[in-house]
Formats: structure tokens, C-alpha cells, sequence
């Protein structure tokens, strides 16, 4: 492996988006978002809500817009340059296609890490300004399992890039993708749920390990889960009803699941790349 | 260092000075105390690099989509420092060959080595040889010619500073700062020339380098061709414009539907085809005479009369004695002219079928 390589695509790929000013509208919209949250908290009560409650605000919009974010951001990563040719090029170079998916990877994780940090960082500075005892340890973890669960979906959108033969199918892919994330899949977990356990089980912590650990399948989950788990118990505005975790709902685990699905996915974009003739 | 010895121009006292070439140093003569410079000549370091080992081998190469065999067993060797052509007509499978040399393609059987590397052993190190040029050129679109050459040399690790005078010695002064995706196709195919030649490979890959080009683009490309053979440069093209091909090309291999059906040295294969030289000349009044006293000849096959030319197919070293022998027998020779076999004779009787 060799690491200049990676860093020349990686650099590349950040530089085009970065081109493409429309990131830069996303981190802007991210962070009037965020400040707009805070601020519109005044509304019912006397000011401006402090970080955690932002944030407990902020994560429905969180968890629709990232993944559009990370789908687009990486469904056309591969296909773009087969369709286009210039992948033709780019393989004849002193390169190997892992390094090419790395720094594809690296390059638009960058991009998407930048997004979220500067978006939500903004915010946070503008709402610790008007907001006194803010807890800016817990809004960082916040704003990095929000770049942990970005990369998953980036890691699947790269992959439906390495799947199709035209560019036009791997965004229909991305968009079922995010229809299968967003509205199939909870469908799915949730009918489990009621066949495993009754309502008031789940709310109590009281359902079987298995149905708890079913749920984690929908890495959405797992980052709320990380979420709520670091800000101790969610302030009580947020949307869904507050569950009791099994004991073995640990932020570590969660860490690791989401890592489990970065490197699943990105291994198996290694591996359609590698197979495909160009 | 090197040493010179000097004569004094004033009391012809002989001594020796050294330093370094390009240097320039002051002699005091040490016998009448007379001044001079000597300017050491730079030696000529622009020797030709050896490139003895700078070849492509092709080893029982098979490529197959789905059931259909593109490439079928083919082998071939380009010599280190030859042109080589590759021909064949449309959908033979040169194309396919082109991208399984380097690794664009996964293959079904086959050893490929560049510079005697393995391709498949070690990717990287044999594809740093290499300079390509696809068939279907294509670059980043939102990016500048310069921003695109910029990048390649990134990643060939070449100095950046060799990619404007590469797009200006192509012909795309104007277009330095011009994005790519507003090119013509023309000039795109000079834009990958250019890109083929960054680093000045041992190895250059040309598929169909004239691709969309104006005449003066096509003799671009087989001047940079010719110049990168001077270099010492193996290069192995890919062409339809069989008279290109015939004015560069050092050896051919000619392919027809997967299967390599010759690889040799165009001469040989118009030996090996019996395709002879012809000659041709205009007379005043063509007579029996002429014909019958050209036709007894040695090295003389076949004598055609068309009107008052005449036609003669012949061994190239029987010329002059037919003109001779034309001449004696009362022919007026208006004008003559020698027509060698072209390589489509040569194509055509290899592919036909
Ligand atoms: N990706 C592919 N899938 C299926 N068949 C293919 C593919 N690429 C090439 N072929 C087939 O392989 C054969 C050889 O194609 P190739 O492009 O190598 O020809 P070529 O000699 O380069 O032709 P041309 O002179 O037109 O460029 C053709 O019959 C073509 O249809
Ligand atoms: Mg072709």
C-alpha cells in the first residue's frame, strides 16, 4: 500500500466537492439548522435551549438528512468515472485498487466529517454564547457518533457505486437504499418487536436479550442508542417515548457495530472493484 | 573532474587544468604570466537510456464475456525498442487484448509481463513503466487540462512541471486553462497523449492514437511516436489507419476474431505472403516487342497492360533491368513509378474469412 497514492485521490475527491460548493451549502444549512432549533426553544420557554436539548431536537432532521448526505455523496464514488472513462486512465496509473478505494473513501469521509463537524460546531459555538453551562463534551460526542453513523451510510453508498454499470442505477439504488434505512427496515424490527414482546415490556426493559439485540441491526438505532446512552437520559421533549436499555446497550458496543459496518461495507466495495473489468 | 591540458597562445607553455564540465576557469600562464578562460566543454549526457528490458510479453492470453472469447490464446512479445502494431478489424479483440496488459480486465487465462514484472504479481511496479492512451479518452470534467495533467503526475510521481509544455507541445496552447469538459473529442485525444507521455515511459500503450484528430493532430502523434523511439522507447499501438501503421511500425501482429493470426516484421510477412513490388510505367505506344522483352526477364512474374500503362509485378533487384530492357526494345518511358505491397494487402489476406 502505498499511502501517497491514497492521499492524491483522497485529495482530489475532497477538492471536487469542495468545488462543488454545494457541501458548503449543507454545512451552512446544517449549522443555521441547529442555531434555529436552539433559538425556536425560546418559543416555549423563556430562552434559548441549551446543547443537549438542541441536540434531542436536532436528531429527527439528523437522522433524515445525513444519510441523503452520505448517499450522495458516494452512490456515483466508482461509477461515475466507468461510465465516464476515466477510470480507463486512472487504473493504468502505478496505483492499486484498493489504494483507489481508500482514497475514495478517505476523501469524501473527509468531506462528509467536515461537513458535520463545522456545521454542528458553528452551532454549538452560537448556542454556548447565548446559553450558559453548556456541557460541549457531550455535544463533541454527539457530533462524532454523528460522523461515525455518516460513514456507514457512506461506506454502503460506495459499495452500490461499485455495483452498477450506469450512474443513473446507482442513484436509484441510493434512494432505495435510503427508503430501506429510513422506512423499510424500522417497519420490518418494529413487527419483530410486537411479536417478541408487549409494549409495556419493551418500555421497561423488560422484553428478551434477543429482541434488543435484534434491533441493532438497524445501524439508525445503534447511533440514537449512542446518542441517548452519552447524554444519560434524553431530555423528556424528545420525540419517542423513553426506553430502558438492556444492560448490555453499551456506548462501546455501539462503536463497535457502527466500525462493524464501515469495514464490512468497505470490504465488500474492495472486493466488487477488484473483480470488475473496467 | 576532468583535466585539460592548454597550451599558452603567447609562449606556447603546455599545462594541465582540471574542473568540472561547464565550469569556467581563469589560466594564469605560469611561464610569461599571460591570462586566458577555458570554458571545460559539457560532456553529452544525453546518452539513450538502455531500455534493453522495457517489454510487453503476452503469454497464452484468453479473455472471455460470458461465453464469448474476445481474446483466444493469444501470444506475442513487443521487442525493447521496437514500434509494434497492432492490427486487426473492428471488434478482433485488440482493444480487450490492450486492457488486460494492463490489468483493467480480469482474465481467464493468460501471464502477462511488463518489463518482466507480472502484472498480476505486482501491479503497481510493472504499470510504473507505462504510459497509456485509451481508446475512449476521458478526464475529470470539471477539471482544467492543466488541473487533470496535475493530478496524473501526482500520481505517476513526475514533476509538475513537465505537464504545460506536454499540452502546449500537443497543440493545446489555448486550452491550458480550459476545462476538459468543454474539449472537443480531438482534443481530448491530444489531452491523453500528453498524458500518456508524462514521465517519459519505456513503455508507451497507444489504442487507436488518431482517433478524432485532423490531419496535422495524426502527424503529431506519429512524430511523438517516432521521438520516443529515439528515446529508446518500446511502443506498442493499436491502429485502423493501416498506412499509419505501415510508416512507423517496426513489427506487426495481426488479430481477427480473438485469434493472433501473424506477428512478424511487416517484411517478412510480405514475404511470407509472396506479395511483391510492383512496377509501373507510362509509355508512349506500348508495342509486343516491349511486352514480350519485359516479360522474358529474370525476377519478373507477371506483366499487366492497362492502355499504355504497364504493370509488372516483379523482384525488387529486376527494376532497373526492365526499364533497360523496355527502353531497348523501343519504349518510350513517359514516367515511372514503384508501388510497394501495402500492409492492407497484407491485412486483407490475413483477415479475410
Ligand atoms: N464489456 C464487454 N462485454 C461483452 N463483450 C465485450 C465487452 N467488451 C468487448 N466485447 C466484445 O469483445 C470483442 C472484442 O472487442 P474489442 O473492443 O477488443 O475489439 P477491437 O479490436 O478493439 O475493435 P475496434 O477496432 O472496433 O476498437 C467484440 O466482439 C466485443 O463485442
Ligand atoms: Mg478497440
Amino acid at each position: 500500500m502505498d499511502l501517497n497514492s491514497i492521499y492524491f485521490i483522497a485529495k482530489k475527491e475532497m477538492m471536487d466537492n469542495v468545488r462543488n460548493l454545494w457541501i458548503i451549502v449543507i454545512t451552512i444549512i446544517f449549522a443555521i439548522l441547529t442555531i434555529a432549533m436552539s433559538a425556536l426553544g425560546s418559543i416555549f420557554s423563556d430562552e434559548w435551549q441549551g446543547l443537549g436539548m438542541t441536540v434531542a431536537l436536532m436528531m429527527s432532521i439528523v437522522q433524515l438528512l445525513v444519510p441523503i448526505i452520505a448517499l450522495m455523496l458516494g452512490y456515483a464514488a466508482i461509477v461515475k468515472e466507468i461510465e465516464n472513462g476515466s477510470m480507463n486512465t486512472l487504473i493504468s496509473l502505478p496505483v492499486k485498487r484498493m489504494e483507489i478505494i481508500l482514497g475514495k473513501f478517505l476523501g469524501l469521509g473527509g468531506v462528509l466529517s467536515f461537513t458535520i463537524l463545522v456545521g454542528f460546531g458553528l452551532a454549538g459555538i452560537v448556542i454556548g454564547i447565548m446559553v450558559p453551562d453548556v456541557n460541549y463534551v457531550e455535544y463533541l460526542v454527539f457530533i462524532g457518533a454523528t460522523i461515525l453513523m455518516g460513514i456507514v451510510y457512506l461506506t454502503v453508498a460506495l459499495f452500490f457505486s461499485t455495483l452498477f454499470k450506469k450512474r443513473s442505477a446507482a442513484l436509484g439504488g441510493a434512494i432505495f437504499l435510503w427508503f430501506f434505512f429510513n422506512m423499510i427496515l424500522p417497519v420490518i424490527l418494529l413487527g419483530i418487536a410486537f411479536a417478541g414482546a408487549s409494549i409495556t415490556d419493551i418500555m421497561s426493559g423488560n422484553a428478551p436479550e434477543w429482541y434488543y439485540a435484534v434491533q441493532l441491526v438497524n445501524p439508525m438505532t445503534v447511533y440514537s442508542t449512542l446518542v441517548t446512552l452519552s447524554f444519560g437520559s434524553m431530555p423528556t421533549a424528545m420525540a419517542t417515548p423513553q426506553l430502558q436499555y438492556p444492560e448490555f446497550y453499551t456506548s462501546g458496543l455501539m462503536v463497535l457495530i457502527l466500525f462493524i459496518w464501515i469495514i464490512g461495507f468497505l470490504s465488500l466495495s474492495y472486493w466488487r472493484f477488484y473483480k470488475r473489468d473496467i | 573532474m576532468t583535466s585539460k591540458t592548454v597550451k599558452c597562445p603567447k609562449c606556447k607553455n603546455e599545462t594541465t587544468i582540471t574542473g568540472k564540465p561547464g565550469e569556467k576557469t581563469q589560466i594564469i600562464c605560469p611561464k610569461c604570466n599571460s591570462k586566458g578562460v577555458f570554458t571545460f566543454p559539457i560532456e553529452n549526457t544525453e546518452s539513450k537510456t538502455t531500455t534493453d528490458s522495457f517489454t510487453i510479453e503476452v503469454n497464452n492470453l484468453t479473455k472471455k464475456y460470458n461465453n464469448f472469447k474476445a481474446v483466444d490464446n493469444v501470444s506475442f512479445n513487443v521487442k525493447s525498442g521496437e514500434i509494434f502494431g497492432f492490427l486487426g478489424p473492428n471488434g478482433a479483440g485488440k482493444t480487450t487484448a490492450i486492457k488486460a496488459i494492463l490489468g483493467l480486465i480480469q482474465t481467464d487465462t493468460g501471464q502477462i509481463k511488463i518489463n518482466g514484472i507480472d502484472i498480476k504479481e505486482d501491479e503497481k511496479q510493472a504499470k510504473k513503466h507505462v504510459g497509456y492512451l485509451p481508446e475512449k479518452v476521458a478526464f475529470y470534467n470539471n477539471l482544467t487540462a492543466l488541473q487533470n495533467m496535475h493530478f496524473y503526475a501526482e500520481m505517476k510521481n513526475v514533476p509538475k512541471t513537465e505537464c504545460k509544455p506536454l499540452i502546449i507541445e500537443m497543440g493545446l496552447e489555448d486550452a491550458v486553462n480550459k476545462k476538459v469538459g468543454k474539449f472537443s473529442k480531438g482534443m481530448q485525444q491530444r489531452l491523453g497523449m500528453a498524458q500518456a507521455l508524462l514521465g517519459n515511459p519505456p513503455i508507451l500503450i497507444l489504442d487507436e492514437p488518431s482517433g478524432g484528430l485532423d490531419p496535422r493532430g495524426v502527424a503529431l502523434i506519429r512524430d511523438k511516436i517516432r521521438e520516443m523511439k529515439n528515446k529508446g522507447s518500446s511502443v506498442f499501438v493499436s491502429s485502423h489507419i493501416l498506412a499509419e501503421v505501415q510508416a512507423v511500425c517496426d513489427s506487426v501482429g495481426i488479430i481477427n476474431k480473438g485469434v493472433l493470426v501473424a506477428e512478424d516484421t511487416l517484411e517478412n510477412l510480405r514475404d511470407r505472403l509472396n506479395l511483391k513490388p510492383k512496377l509501373v510505367m507510362e509509355l508512349e505506344k506500348v508495342s509486343d516487342e516491349i511486352i514480350n522483352s519485359v516479360k522474358k526477364l529474370e525476377g519478373v512474374e507477371k506483366v499487366d497492360v492497362l492502355g499504355v500503362m504497364l504493370h509488372v509485378i516483379c523482384n525488387p533487384r529486376a527494376k532497373s533491368k526492365i526499364i533497360l530492357a523496355a527502353e531497348k526494345a523501343g519504349g518510350n518511358i513517359l514516367n515511372i513509378q514503384t508501388m510497394e505491397p501495402s500492409l492492407e494487402e497484407v491485412f486483407m489476406k490475413f483477415t479475410e474469412g
